[in-house]
């Protein structure tokens, strides 16, 4: 006897592998499509060929709005990590009242749509001077950041032993020293990878950025935005293919952070 | 206020921070989400009532305009539509991953979170060189001689709803695997060996008990998919607007403020009203915990 | 279910295991065990951790498709059969009461698989709660009831619709001692009434011991020995099981001759004469073997019918019913003994040598050695 054909999982193995690749084949179709010599989008690619990325490393434009980007995303990353981790450490080993508002208010970014949040910063920012500046947008994708540090840290500072910091405490070390040498060490991985998401999504950020940035001051996803709107040349698959490549890396390195992490 | 708790206000006690050091800690949060989100939202909803004097006017706009009632109900359809797609495509692949071990297990962790964490932008992109006339659908459709014609799939809604369920879905199966995963395999064990087929296992005993990760997520889909912009944007019809392009339009071309923000209001509030009454089932936490 | 079976259903099935292997790629968990077990009878699977219990006991329940081998239950060959249609009865470690139904629901759910109608299932599954002493708590959920509690619905839920064969994981291990014990005497209760087959894993010895009608013993996926608590324990057929059950004193020794009695060395240098029945296992003149001893045959002072030690003690240890005396051969060899009505024995004192006489019918020989 033998044991018989299992054709139900069979057919939920090629259900789940067909909406894979739902999921995964315009992600990855984009990488042919940056090497192919047509100048126009067609398919299939034909050819090989580098001059979609030299297009956009040659472009002022492009560079600038990358640059831009860049600069964003790491003080984002900066902003994000500091002050939701020192507002998660509170929530964690606090005393107030607050605790309850600010689990109240942490959730809004999430629930209130990026486009109602736009709009009214658009129109906020206009009027203080804010809009299409650095500080402004880093404001802007801080607030939209801050719930993901903050899910990151509560996480990983929830298994630091509150009993470590009264130890070091009781060895004479002031409440600062004790977070800095005791509990900072423990959690600077989650502290490292929750910057590494803040810095991504601030990257990739399109909606915000697109009512912020002003007629020379743009994003790199507001000026993806007008090409794609506009006339969709092939430089869209190269920088694609560049921002995967940057995704893979930042979930490489978040990946490494974890499992170097003595809290995981 | 008691000594004690005068006291704690003052001085941390080894396990606890002080009230003092708490606020110190806290106040940076607060001060940039009353100023960069409560703020400007509230600025809004105010402008909403008050322009351009204190009136209802402007919902009432959104609701007697037929064109506007159509935007609303275009957009509750394609969320629904959006939310209704994502829980059939995702369950099953939730179900899967939750099962998975070893090298399956972390490529289909790969397929479902590589996408979360890529742009939004990138997987538009994709769609709208998919859905192009000479697009690889396209191109496919007529290799296999199922058309002669391309057909027009770009701006149209259903390439909006197909694109966005392929960016939604992720915020579908992380919930659902969530949910799953805390199932010991023993219940399904039990319900086997007390004689239940394995649709029954599922209908009996899984799904019940999974039913919590397929609320929170069908609730973030569908809230996200309500205010979604960057997709139907880029790959709608402008004659088939949904709220946020149809608030994209009032800012940037007819510049009617306390139109857009009446729409931005109705948006909001919907969102909030729905996101509060579900508070107890959307776990946000989740879309990090298991992100890597 | 055939006529023939479903008639019988108020006693046990008999199972029959033949060469039984299961591989998990290079790990062989279950390899090559045979198991027969009569109709009704409770049978428990005793071993250390990782010695292929669960697999054993998933492999009847359907869980797990054997590597090579067959499982029968009343000659129907089973091995591949899906579990939902075995009819087996199973409790699990965990209790695994589907936390979305009530009590009642619980129970009723494997009759509700089986088609029965509403009303005829949750009479029978009042009745099932009775049987486990839950009268009444069918309307509560699982969360509210305690651990015993949650076992026993357990219990009532794997023999509502009259399995004949009843498969447990550990059943007890969640549980505190006092409910442990408890709940022991209730499976056993249930086993007489019902006459089911019990198949019963556990790693706790003294539970199998007092429960099981034959246990089998297992390590490393084989079975070492099967059969009744009393000849495991007085007459263990390996050095193994003479070691996992029970308390055992070893001493290792040099097979001198072997006849109608069989001579040993003693590592101090002392030969004795055992009758050839000590011998467990064939030994052979020349070769090492080791001799055990329970401690509590041990006798205090020189007598006759045994030989005798001496032993230099180091500990005296009140144990209520009997006192444990742990020492020193004159080798070095640890040796403990319990003996029993240990008022008198006060004037002991550690670094005292005592002397005992170990009765000839209470020495086992084994091959090898110790370590
Ligand atoms: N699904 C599996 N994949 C790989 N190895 C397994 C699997 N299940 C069991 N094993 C291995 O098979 C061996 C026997 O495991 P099994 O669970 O049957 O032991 P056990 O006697 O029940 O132990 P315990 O007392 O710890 O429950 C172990 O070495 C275990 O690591
Ligand atoms: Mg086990």
């Amino acid at each position: 006897m033998k044991p018989p054909a299992d054709r139900g999982s069979l057919a939920l193995g090629a259900y789940v592998y067909a909406v894979l690749a739902f999921i995964i084949v315009p992600l990855v179709i984009v990488i042919p499509m940056s090497f192919s010599q047509n100048d126009y989008l067609a398919f299939p690619p034909s050819g090989f060929t580098l001059k979609w990325y030299s297009e956009y490393f040659d472009s002022r434009q492009w560079r600038a709005a990358t640059w831009l980007s860049v600069q964003v995303a790491l003080l984002t990353a900066l902003c994000a990590s500091v002050i939701g981790t020192a507002a998660t450490y509170a929530m964690i080993r606090g005393r107030s009242r607050l605790v309850t508002a600010f689990q109240i208010l942490l959730i809004g970014p999430i629930i209130v749509p990026h486009i109602a949040l736009a709009v009214g910063l658009y129109l906020f920012f206009q009027t203080i001077g804010l809009s299409g500046t650095i500080p402004g947008f880093v404001l802007a994708h801080t607030v939209l950041t801050l719930p993901f540090v903050v899910f990151t840290m509560a996480a990983a500072l929830a298994k630091v032993d509150a009993n470590l910091e009264a130890a070091a405490m009781s060895c004479g070390a002031t409440r600062f020293q004790a977070f800095r040498l005791v509990t900072l060490p423990l959690v600077l991985p989650s502290l490292a990878s929750s910057a590494l998401f803040a810095f991504i999504i601030s990257f990739d950020e399109p909606v915000v950025s697109f009512f912020l940035s002003g007629v020379r001051q743009k994003t790199l996803p507001r000026r993806m935005f007008e090409d794609i709107e506009q006339n969709l040349t092939p430089v869209i698959p190269a920088i694609a293919t560049l921002l995967i490549v940057l995704s893979i890396l930042i979930l490489l390195g978040a990946h490494v952070l974890r499992s170097r992490s003595v809290t995981r | 206020m008691t000594e004690a708790r005068r006291s704690h206000f003052w001085h941390s006690d080894g396990r606890r921070l002080s009230g003092l050091s708490t606020l110190l800690l806290l106040l940076p949060f607060f001060a940039i989400i009353a100023f960069v989100f409560v703020y400007p939202i509230l600025q809004l909803l105010v402008i909403s009532i008050l322009e351009p004097h204190p009136t209802l006017e402007n919902y009432a706009r959104v609701v007697e305009n037929p064109v506007h009632m159509r935007v609303l109900m275009r957009t509750l359809w394609t969320a629904t539509l959006v939310t209704a797609l994502s829980v059939v495509l995702g369950f099953p692949v939730a179900y899967y991953m939750s099962r998975a071990k070893g090298t399956v297990a972390a490529l289909v962790a790969v397929c479902v979170i590589l996408p979360l964490w890529s742009s939004v932008l990138v997987r538009t992109a994709a769609w709208s060189f998919l859905f192009q006339r000479n697009g690889l659908i396209n191109s496919a459709l007529m290799a296999l001689g199922l058309t002669s014609q391309p057909f027009k799939l770009l701006y149209t809604q259903s390439a909006v709803v197909i694109a966005m369920t392929h960016v939604l879905l992720p915020f579908m199966i992380l919930p659902i695997y969530g949910a799953l995963r805390s199932i010991p395999d023993d219940y399904g064990r039990a319900a086997a060996v007390l004689g239940a087929t394995r649709l029954r296992t599922f209908l009996e005993v899984i799904l019940p008990l999974s039913l919590p990760g397929v609320v929170s997520g069908s609730l973030l889909v569908f809230l996200t998919a309500l205010g979604f912009f960057i997709t139907p944007a880029l790959l709608g019809s402008p004659q088939e607007m949904m709220i946020s392009t149809l608030v994209s339009k009032q800012i940037r071309e007819v510049l009617d403020w306390p139109f857009a923000a009446a729409l931005v209001g109705v948006l909001t509030v919907f969102v909030t009203l729905l996101a509060i009454i579900f508070s107890k089932t959307l776990r946000f936490d989740r879309l990090m915990g298991n992100a890597s | 279910m055939n006529i023939a079976s479903a008639t019988q259903s108020a006693s046990g099935a008999s199972i029959r295991i033949s060469r039984l292997e299961k591989r998990f790629g290079a790990v062989s968990a279950v390899d090559g065990v045979d198991i027969d077990i009569a109709a009704g009878e409770f049978i428990a699977l005793l071993g250390p951790s990782g010695s292929g219990k669960t697999t054993i006991l998933m492999s009847v329940a359907g869980f797990e498709f054997p590597t090579s081998g067959s499982i029968h239950v009343d000659s129907e060959d089973v091995t591949y059969v899906p579990s939902n249609r075995r009819n087996l009865g199973m409790v699990f470690q965990n209790y695994t009461l589907f936390p979305h139904m009530s009590i009642l629901d619980n129970v009723a759910f494997p009759l509700k698989m089986r088609g029965l109608r509403a009303a005829e299932r949750h009479a029978r599954a009042e009745a099932a709660l009775a049987t486990v002493r839950l009268a009444g708590y069918g309307h509560r959920r699982p969360n509210e009831l305690s651990g015993g509690q949650q076992q026993r619905v357990a219990l009532a839920r794997a023999i509502v619709y009259q399995p004949r064969v009843l498969l447990m994981d550990e059943p007890l291990s969640a549980l505190d001692k006092n409910l442990r014990e408890d709940m022991q005497l209730e499976i056993k209760r249930l086993h007489a009434e019902l006459g089911i087959t019990v198949i019963f894993v556990t790693h706790d010895q003294s539970e199998a011991l007092t429960m099981a009608d034959r246990i089998a013993v297992l390590k490393d996926g084989k079975i070492q020995q099967i059969g009744p608590a009393r000849q495991l324990y007085e007459r263990p057929t390996n050095l193994f099981t003479a070691g996992f059950i029970g308390e055992m004193n070893f001493v290792g020794v040099t097979v001198e001759s072997v006849g109608d009695n069989v001579s040993v060395t003693l590592p101090w240098g002392e030969t004795w004469r055992l009758p050839a029945t000590a011998a467990v296992e064939p030994v052979a003149a020349g070769e090492a073997a080791v001799l055990a001893v329970r401690p509590e045959r041990l006798q205090l002072g020189a007598g006759s019918g045994g030989q005798v030690i001496t032993v230099t003690l180091s500990d005296i240890v009140y144990a209520g019913a009997a006192l444990l005396l742990i020492g020193r051969l004159p080798d070095g060899t640890e040796m403990r003994a319990r003996i029993p009505g240990a008022s008198q024995l006060c004037a002991l004192a550690p670094g005292d040598v005592a002397s005992f006489t170990v009765p000839v019918e209470a020495m086992l020989l084994y091959r090898g050695s110790r370590r």
